[in-house]
C-alpha cells in the first residue's frame, strides 16, 4: 500500500511539475544550449581550425609558382591570405608592412621583408614554400608530368603518439569533469527549489491536511523526492544526449572509449546529489507556510553547494588531488560535485569512489528520516515559521506538536 | 447503540496552552452526530486527533472496540475546515488521485470519480482546473474527495460553511444517503437550527472538555428553561411577567424565557388577561439555546 501511495504521489509530481511552464522552459533552453554549443562552434570560422591569419605579399621578383605552393602548404596550418604586390613599388610594400596590412613580403627567393620583427614560423614556412615554388619550377623545366609532381611534392601525413594520453582525451576529462560538476550544482537548486515549492503550496492550501488523513508524512516526502528526482534525471538524460548527439554530429571531438567508463558513477552521483538536496529543501520547505519566506530559510542550503562548485572548479582547471578537494569528497553535501570532478580527472581510486557514494547515501537516508519527522511535525503548522532552534528540538524529539 | 468509534479522554497540550482537556465522542454505526463548540473549543484538534494528525498526550481512540490502526484510519472520509485542493488539478483527476490514494484500483478510481462529480452536480465541470470553480463548488470537490473510497467514518468540520441554499441541500442529501449506508458521520457546524433539523444527536465541547451528549430532544428537556411564544389578536401587549425574561421574537409575537417548573397554565392564564390569545406555545429551548446555556455555565 505504502509502495502505491508513494508511486501515486511521484506520479502526480511528475504530471504537475513536468507540464509546468517554468520546467518545460528551462529543459528546453538547457536542451537548446547542449546542441548549439557544439554546432556554433563548428561554424565559427575563427574556431574551427585553431588557424592562426596570415597574410603574405608576394612582390614581382618571387618565383612564378608560389601562390599555389605557399597555398598548399597552409593547408591545417594557417589561415592563408596572399596579397598581390607586383605591381607596388618598394615604398608601398614598405607601408603595408608599416601598418602590418601584411606579415611578411617576398621580393625575391633571398629576400623576406618584415615590419619590425620576424616570425621565425612564418620564415620557416615561406622558405619551404619557395623551396617548392623552386623544385616545380626545376622539375617541369625536366619535362616531368603533372601527375608525377604530385606524387613527389605531395604532403607527408603523420599521426601522432602520446605516452601520457592525448591533449584531446585530457580535453574531454575535463570537459566532462566541468560538465559533472556544472549538473551537479544547477541540478539540486533547480529542482530542490521545486521540491520546496510544492512542499510550501500543499501548507499553503491546506490539501496536506486531506493526503496526511490518507498517508503518513514520510510517504509524502519519498513520493515527492522520487517524482521530482525523476524529472531531473529525464531532464539530465536530454541534455547529455543532446550534447553527445551534437558532438558527435559534427565531429567536434572524438570521445574517448575511457570517458564512457565513468558515466553511471556520474549519473549515481548526481542522483545522491539530488536525492540529498531536495530533501533538505522539502525539510526546509516544511518550516515556512508562504513562499515568500523561503528565501530566509533557503540561504544555508547555498553554503555546501557553493563551496563544492568553487572547489570543484579549481580542480577541474588545476588541482584535483588538494586536501580541501579530498576532504569535501567525503562530505555528502559537496561529495557529488567533488566526485565527477575527481573521477573524471583519475584523481581518486575505485575503492574511494564507493565510499565516497555509499557515505553520501547514508547521508541522504538520515537526512530523509530526520525530514520526515520534521515534516509530520511541521506540516500542518501555519503563519510564523518554524525557527532553527526548534527545528534542533523536533529532531531531537522533545517537542510534541 | 454499540458505539464504532470511541474517543475517550483526549489531552492535548500545545506549550501552556490546553486545546482539549478531557474530550469524549461517541459515534455508532450509521448514525449521525452533531460535534458542537464555540471556536477554539477543541473540535480540530479533536478530529485531526481521530484522524491521526494529531498526537496527543492522553486518552484514546478505538474503532470498533480496539485501538484505531493507521488501516482502519484509511477507512475515514474526511472534509477539513480549511478546503485544501490541488488549484491545478482537474476535478475527475482530483477525485481519482485521491480514491488511489486511499487504495483503489485506478480503474475503480476513474469510475468512482466520475459518479462522485455526477453525485455533486459537478459532472459537466468535471474537466475543468480546481481554481476555477467557485468556493461552493470547490467545497463539492472536497466532498467527493473525503467520500471515493466508500469510507466507513466521514468526519466533516464545518462543511456548510460558505454554501448557498442549494449546495446545503446537497450536502444533506449525502450525509444522508451515507447514514443510510451505514457510515458513522461526525460533522461540526456552527448552524444550530440546522444541526437540529439533521441529526438527532449531538456532543458539545468548551475549552477542550466534552460538557454534554445525547439526544438533541434530551438536551432540550434537561434545559432548566422553557421558551414560551404568543401571539395575541390585535397588537400585541406591552406585558412583562416579573418571572419571565422577554427574548427576541418575531414580530407580532412575543417570547420569554422562563424557568423550568413554571407551571405552563398559570402563565397562559396571565397572559390571556393581556388580550385575546390567538397562538401559544411552551416548549423546551432550541438546540442553539441549549448551547448557550450549556457553554455559559
Amino acid at each position: 500500500m505504502r509502495r502505491r501511495q508513494i508511486k501515486e504521489i511521484a506520479l502526480r509530481e511528475i504530471r504537475t511539475r513536468g507540464r509546468s511552464r517554468g520546467y518545460r522552459a528551462i529543459t528546453a533552453i538547457m536542451l537548446l544550449m547542449a546542441i548549439a554549443a557544439p554546432v556554433v562552434v563548428n561554424l565559427l570560422p575563427s574556431s574551427s581550425n585553431d588557424l592562426t591569419n596570415v597574410s603574405i605579399g608576394i612582390a614581382t621578383d618571387a618565383p612564378a609558382g608560389l601562390d599555389e605552393a605557399l597555398t598548399a602548404l597552409a593547408i591545417d596550418i594557417y589561415d592563408l591570405t596572399i596579397v598581390d604586390l607586383r605591381g607596388d613599388t618598394r615604398a608601398e610594400i614598405d607601408e603595408r608592412l608599416s601598418e602590418s596590412k601584411i606579415d611578411v613580403a617576398v621580393e625575391s627567393p633571398a629576400i623576406l621583408a618584415w615590419g619590425q620583427t620576424e616570425d621565425s614560423a612564418l620564415t620557416a614556412f615561406v622558405t619551404a614554400g619557395l623551396q617548392r615554388a623552386e623544385a616545380l619550377q626545376r622539375a617541369n623545366d625536366l619535362g616531368l608530368d603533372g601527375d608525377a609532381l604530385s606524387r613527389v611534392f605531395g604532403p607527408v601525413e603523420t599521426e601522432q603518439r602520446f605516452v601520457d594520453g592525448s591533449s584531446n582525451t585530457e580535453s574531454v576529462r575535463q570537459g566532462v569533469a566541468f560538465l559533472g560538476l556544472f549538473l551537479a550544482f544547477l541540478l539540486p537548486q533547480i529542482f530542490g527549489q521545486l521540491t520546496m515549492l510544492s512542499v510550501v503550496e500543499e501548507k499553503s492550501t491546506r490539501v496536506v491536511e486531506v493526503l496526511l488523513s490518507q498517508i503518513r508524512p514520510g510517504t509524502l516526502l519519498a513520493g515527492k523526492i522520487i517524482g521530482l528526482c525523476a524529472l531531473a534525471i529525464v531532464q539530465l538524460l536530454l541534455i547529455v544526449l543532446g550534447l553527445v548527439g551534437a558532438l558527435l554530429a559534427t565531429d567536434l571531438v572524438e570521445i574517448p572509449s575511457s570517458v564512457w567508463a565513468f558515466v553511471p558513477m556520474l549519473v549515481l552521483s548526481l542522483l545522491g546529489g539530488l536525492t540529498i538536496y531536495t530533501t533538505l529543501f522539502a525539510l526546509l520547505g516544511s518550516l515556512i507556510s508562504r513562499q515568500e519566506d523561503a528565501a530566509q530559510v533557503m540561504m544555508p542550503v547555498f553554503v555546501p553547494l557553493m563551496a563544492g562548485y568553487f572547489v570543484g572548479q579549481t580542480a577541474v582547471f588545476g588541482n584535483a588531488e588538494t586536501t580541501l578537494a579530498k576532504v569535501l569528497t567525503w562530505i555528502p553535501f559537496t561529495s557529488p560535485m567533488l566526485l565527477p570532478v575527481r573521477v573524471a580527472k583519475g584523481a581518486i581510486s575505485t575503492v574511494e569512489v564507493v565510499v565516497s557514494l555509499g557515505l553520501l547515501a547514508l547521508g541522504s537516508y538520515l537526512l530523509f528520516r530526520l525530514a520526515a519527522r520534521v515534516y509530520e511535525f511541521t506540516l500542518l503548522r501555519t503563519g510564523s515559521r518554524v525557527g532553527w532552534g526548534e527545528l534542533v528540538r523536533l529532531s531531537h524529539g522533545s517537542i510534541v506538536d | 447503540m454499540t458505539a464504532a468509534l470511541e474517543v475517550l479522554g483526549l489531552r492535548k497540550a500545545y506549550g501552556e496552552v490546553q486545546a482539549l482537556d478531557g474530550v469524549d465522542l461517541r459515534v455508532a454505526k450509521g448514525q449521525m452526530v452533531g460535534f458542537l463548540g464555540s471556536n477554539g473549543a477543541g473540535k480540530t484538534t479533536t478530529m485531526r486527533s481521530i484522524i491521526g494528525l494529531v498526537a496527543v498526550d492522553e486518552g484514546r481512540v478505538t474503532w470498533q472496540g480496539a485501538p484505531i490502526s493507521v488501516d482502519d484510519r484509511r477507512n475515514i472520509g474526511y472534509m477539513p475546515q480549511e478546503r485544501g485542493l490541488y488549484a491545478r488539478m482537474k476535478v475527475k483527476e482530483h477525485i481519482a488521485f485521491f480514491g488511489r490514494l486511499a487504495g483503489l484500483p485506478n480503474n475503480v478510481a476513474e469510475q468512482r470519480a466520475h459518479e462522485w462529480a455526477e453525485r455533486v452536480s459537478l459532472d459537466e465541470r468535471k474537466d475543468d482546473l480546481v481554481q476555477e470553480l467557485s468556493t461552493g463548488n470547490q467545497q463539492r470537490v472536497q466532498l467527493a474527495v473525503a467520500l471515493v473510497h466508500e469510507p466507513e467514518l466521514l468526519i466533516l468540520d464545518e462543511p456548510f460553511a460558505g454554501l448557498d441554499p442549494v449546495a446545503v441541500s446537497m450536502l444533506i442529501g449525502v450525509m444522508t444517503e451515507q447514514v443510510n449506508r451505514g457510515v458513522s458521520v461526525i460533522f461540526s457546524s456552527h448552524q444550530l437550527d440546522l444541526v437540529q433539523d439533521l441529526t438527532e444527536d449531538v456532543t458539545i465541547i468548551a475549552n477542550g472538555h466534552t460538557i454534554a451528549s445525547g439526544k438533541v430532544s434530551d438536551l432540550r428537556q434537561r434545559s432548566p428553561h422553557r421558551v414560551v411564544s404568543l401571539s395575541w389578536a390585535g397588537d400585541t401587549p406591552a406585558w412583562a411577567p416579573p418571572t419571565a425574561q422577554p427574548v427576541e421574537a418575531p414580530a407580532g409575537q412575543s417570547r420569554f424565557r422562563v424557568s423550568a417548573d413554571t407551571e405552563p397554565a398559570a402563565f397562559i392564564a396571565a397572559a390571556a388577561e393581556q388580550g385575546a390569545l390567538i397562538s401559544v406555545s411552551f416548549e423546551p429551548p432550541g438546540l442553539e439555546d441549549v448551547f448557550i446555556e450549556l457553554v455559559s455555565q
